[in-house]
């Protein structure tokens, strides 16, 4: 079994915005203006930390969890985990009761206030089926932090980074983490 | 299960459908990144990065990613227009290419045969690797002047470098330096001139210290190993204690300097007058960590400095840059490996060669607007933008009568804003080449609809010191829009250059590549041309330089009549320089942080860009905002001795609190009138364009410093 993971190690972002670009143009016609946003970037801090101020970028966007709460809160049975790790919201079920949002962790996932769907990533599915990167991580970050593929390999090939950089960076990205447990 | 691999052309095709892919150059910044374009029944339908980039290796910005929505935009410019109602009446009508061209062509020969072609005024921005073709139409004119920002933006780089090693030295990202200065810009959101931020982001990867010299707390900032943090406008200071450091510590590199500098004396002598306590006084900077810095930057091997424009924005933007270049310099990293390179360019005619400099007759040279003040800039075709507006208005030296403006706003960029209104407003005929009607358009007699970059052939990155050409490529037509060069090539034969021109542009392509014996055709099959690697050149032939070394006693300057060392000099508004004023207006104003969706006035009207910052954001410290009783995402004013606009604030730890930082290029593209906003939020309606505050040499204007207050906007006190 393939087991896909999107993780994106924080530390390394710079904040250019490219992935947020990237998954609007995935999937909204260029006509388009807007339309829902599945990741969205945004400034933590600067803030003081340990008497020093830091100032961190932060992407939010679905985790694919393990254990998903969203899963667990949807009453239609919209929301489901699959085989090879993608957690899928199924737009046709969802009737927008919207207990979802309220559950997930990350707030990954937003109300599509036009077709009145809950909406989340559901990780460039009909792409990685086919062979493809998703959108975001088909190697347009400049930080080469967004990572798509297996956990443990992801995760290996950030603790090398880390050690490159002179052991700077998180220990272990979240989403690692609770993928293990 | 599929085997996954980046950028996979085939499965892309095959996966949507699309009919065909056209690897072209994006130019939606300075960076000039490889992309993938994707097309469907003739339209434009995704964009990617290219792996086979040199410059970006397949990673993209947001801008690059959002290009179509600009070139498909709604309000964009498809057809000439000529203006039927008082100026800024937002009253158009169409017309043809053949009108429009035949009239702006009429108006340039009465001109100059009136008034002389130097009463023609060109201008450019920043966006269209138009530089060439415009300055070969004016040379050829005879006109000595074309109004760009190279005043305080890269052409600083240019002529300080030319005149202190020969070109502009540009960080070797691909040998990993391992020690970088990120100075006065982040090259993560901005992607200067050179400069694209993944392989500096690949050299932190590597391990690479870093030091980030900036007011604010950028990421960078956060990253990095010393964070100096100093008081706006006093680089030099900060550059001449860190130089203090390494000359008296004995840091620097001696056979560099024994056998390759010339005034070595003359600068420590000069150097010596700014000893660490005057520094710190002077850049509220602690001087253990101006000393750490400088222990770290000349001790660790190979070291680079990440340099941008904020430093040319200045009262001493030349001092500035050339300090840097004396860091680079002194410490050996000159033209080394993982150092900063002076690389050079393949064999192909120069951009100086093609924009026909030696054209233009002495007597027109000596007449070029503001060339006895601002000697340096002069000597390398730039101008100071006041002596142009001075030159409309007050008709002195000699009356300007024409404007000719391509790609820029400078209602918007340029200093003083109000000023150049009142400027744009008298000129007598005004011809704008642009995407939309901006509020720079709105005052113009004639606007042509320009091409973006999904819409012309081109060499890319060709007046660039990186070293590298890459071929830019049409993918589409919208409407009738037409490349500067292609318009500007039609224009050309039409007042009579014929002879210097070309039947069409594509040949002026195969002009430029023709020293390497290729045509435009062949050089569009290949990805990309190099110039020449090597290290350490000026080993063999020296510098190229009056010297022949690397010359930190400027002889060009001195000839000039300049102070051939470097100085700091206050910013004509500041604490030290106007305590006066300052007790007036007690928060320091720094201006153009830049944000990733924008570049610089552009972009405000691509829905994608535009929804990542919607309003003009001014940053204030939490300490301030409680004294000025202002709250999070209030709006305020922000007023200067010149004028006010009104901003939204944005609280942040990362500044002082004595500095207040705002945004700049805003205009609201969404307003339907003419204005279309450009009171209400551009920060250059405060800035100061007095010819006395810019940069003696190169003429910058100071728009990154300077004296403000902030306050709570009254409720109904709106400017619009
Ligand atoms: S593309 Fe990469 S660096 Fe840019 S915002 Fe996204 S994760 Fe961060
Ligand atoms: S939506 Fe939230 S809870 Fe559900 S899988 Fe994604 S991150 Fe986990
Ligand atoms: S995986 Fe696809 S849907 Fe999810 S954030 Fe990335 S681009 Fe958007």
């Amino acid at each position: 079994m393939n087991k896909h993971a999107l993780i994106i190690e924080e530390f390394a972002c710079w904040g250019c915005r490219a992935c947020e670009v990237a998954c609007k143009q995935e999937y909204n016609p260029v006509e388009a203006d807007n339309g829902i946003k599945y990741l969205s970037v945004w400034p933590d801090g600067p803030k003081r930390m340990n008497g020093k101020l830091d100032f961190m970028w932060r992407v939010s966007v679905c985790k694919h969890c393990d254990e998903p709460a969203c899963v667990k809160a949807c009453p239609e049975d919209a929301i489901m985990k699959r085989e090879d790790g993608i957690v899928i919201l199924n737009y046709e079920k969802c009737t927008g009761c919207q207990l979802c949002i309220d559950e997930c962790p990350y707030h990954a996932i937003r109300f599509d206030e036009e077709k009145k769907t809950a909406a989340k990533c559901n990780l460039c599915h009909h792409r990685v089926e086919k062979g493809l990167y998703p959108a975001c991580a088909d190697n347009i970050c400049l930080a080469h932090c967004i990572y798509f593929g297996d956990p443990a390999e992801i995760e290996q090939k950030i603790l090398e980074k880390r050690k490159a950089r002179g052991g700077w960076g998180e220990i272990i990205p979240k989403a690692i983490s609770m993928s293990k447990g | 299960m599929p085997e996954f691999r980046y950028s996979n052309i085939e499965r892309e095709m095959e996966v949507y459908g699309y009919d065909s892919f056209v690897k072209s150059h994006c130019r939606m910044c300075h960076g000039g990144c490889g992309v993938i374009v994707y097309v469907k029944n003739g339209k434009v339908s995704k964009i990617a990065g290219d792996p086979d980039c040199p410059i970006a290796h397949g990673t993209l910005c947001a801008k690059g990613l959002a290009s179509a929505q600009l070139a498909y935009h709604k309000d964009r410019l498809t057809y000439p227009v000529k203006r039927i109602g008082p100026k800024a009446s937002g009253k158009w009508e169409q017309i043809s290419w053949d009108e429009a061209l035949d009239t702006i062509a009429e108006r340039i020969l009465t001109y100059k045969e009136k008034h002389g072609p130097e009463s023609v005024v060109f201008g450019y921005g920043t966006g269209r690797e138009n530089e060439a073709v415009i300055y070969r139409i004016a040379n050829v004119l005879g006109s000595p002047n074309v109004v760009t920002a190279g005043h305080f933006c890269y052409g600083p780089r240019i002529c300080t470098s030319i005149i202190t090693c020969g070109t502009n030295p540009i960080v070797d990202y691909e040998n990993f330096p391992k020690c970088i200065i990120m100075w006065g810009n982040n090259v993560t959101i901005s992607n200067p001139d050179e400069y694209k931020g993944e392989p500096f982001s690949v050299a932190l990867d590597k391990g690479a210290n870093l030091i980030v010299v900036d007011p604010r707390l950028t990421r960078p900032a956060a990253r990095a190993n010393v964070w100096l943090q100093l008081r706006p406008g006093t680089d030099a200071a900060l550059a001449l204690g860190m130089l203090n450091v390494i000359v008296n510590e004995k840091l620097y590199d001696k056979e560099f300097v024994e056998k390759y500098t010339h005034g070595w004396e003359p600068f420590v002598k000069r150097v010596n007058e700014y000893p660490l306590d005057r520094v710190e006084e002077i850049t509220w900077v602690p001087k253990e960590k101006i000393r750490e810095a400088a222990h770290l930057f000349a001790t660790t091997k190979p070291a680079a400095i990440q340099w941008g424009v904020a430093i040319e924005q200045q009262t001493n933007c030349a001092d500035n840059d050339r300090l840097l270049m004396f860091l680079m310099g002194i410490t050996g990293n000159i033209d080394a490996p993982g150092g900063q390179v002076l690389n050079r360019q393949p064999n192909v005619v120069n951009v100086g060669q093609f924009g026909a400099h030696g054209m233009l007759p002495k007597d027109q040279f000596a007449k070029r607007l503001g060339g006895d003040r601002f000697r340096l800039a002069s000597r390398f075709a730039i101008l100071q933008p006041k002596c142009v507006w001075d030159a409309i208005l007050e008709e002195k030296p000699y009356p300007v009568k024409m404007l000719f403006l391509i790609s820029t706003n400078p209602l918007i960029t340029s200093a003083n804003a109000r000023e150049v209104y009142r400027a744009l407003e008298k000129v007598e005929f005004m011809a704008v080449a642009d995407f939309f009607l901006t509020p720079t358009a709105e005052l113009a007699d004639i606007v042509l609809p320009a091409a973006t970059w999904l819409e012309m052939d081109y060499v890319g990155d060709y007046w660039k010191r990186h070293g590298y050409i890459l071929p830019r490529r049409k993918v589409i037509q919208v409407g009738e829009c037409r490349s500067d060069h292609e318009m500007l090539n039609d224009l050309a034969r039409r007042i009579g250059q014929g002879q210097y021109w070309w039947n069409n542009f594509e040949e002026a392509l195969d002009y430029i590549l023709h020293p390497m014996n290729i045509t435009w055709n062949d050089f569009k099959k290949t990805n990309y041309i190099r110039g020449e690697v090597k290290y350490y050149k000026y080993k063999e032939g020296g510098f190229s330089t009056p010297t022949r070394k690397f010359e930190l006693y400027s002889t060009t300057l001195e000839k000039m009549g300049y102070d051939p060392l470097p100085q700091h000099r206050e910013p004509s508004e500041s604490p030290v320089s106007t305590p006066d004023l300052y007790k007036e207006y007690p928060y320091i104003l720094i201006t153009g942080a830049r944000q990733p969706g924008f570049f610089h006035t552009e972009n405000r009207q691509i829905g994608r860009l535009r929804e990542l910052d919607r309003d003009p954001i001014v940053e204030i410290h939490p300490d301030t905002a409680a004294k000025e009783k202002i709250k999070e995402g209030d709006w305020v004013i922000i007023e200067s001795r010149r004028g006010s606009v009104r901003q939204r604030v944005r609280l942040s730890l990362g500044r002082d609190p004595r500095i207040v930082a705002a945004q700049h290029g805003w205009w609201f593209p969404e307003k339907k009138d003419p204005g279309h906003g450009w009171q209400e939020s551009n920060i250059n309606i405060l800035t100061d364009n007095a010819l006395e505050s810019c940069d003696p040499a190169m003429g910058a204007s100071n728009i990154r410093t300077l004296l403000c207050r902030i306050y709570p906007e009254a409720k109904g006190d709106s400017h619009e």
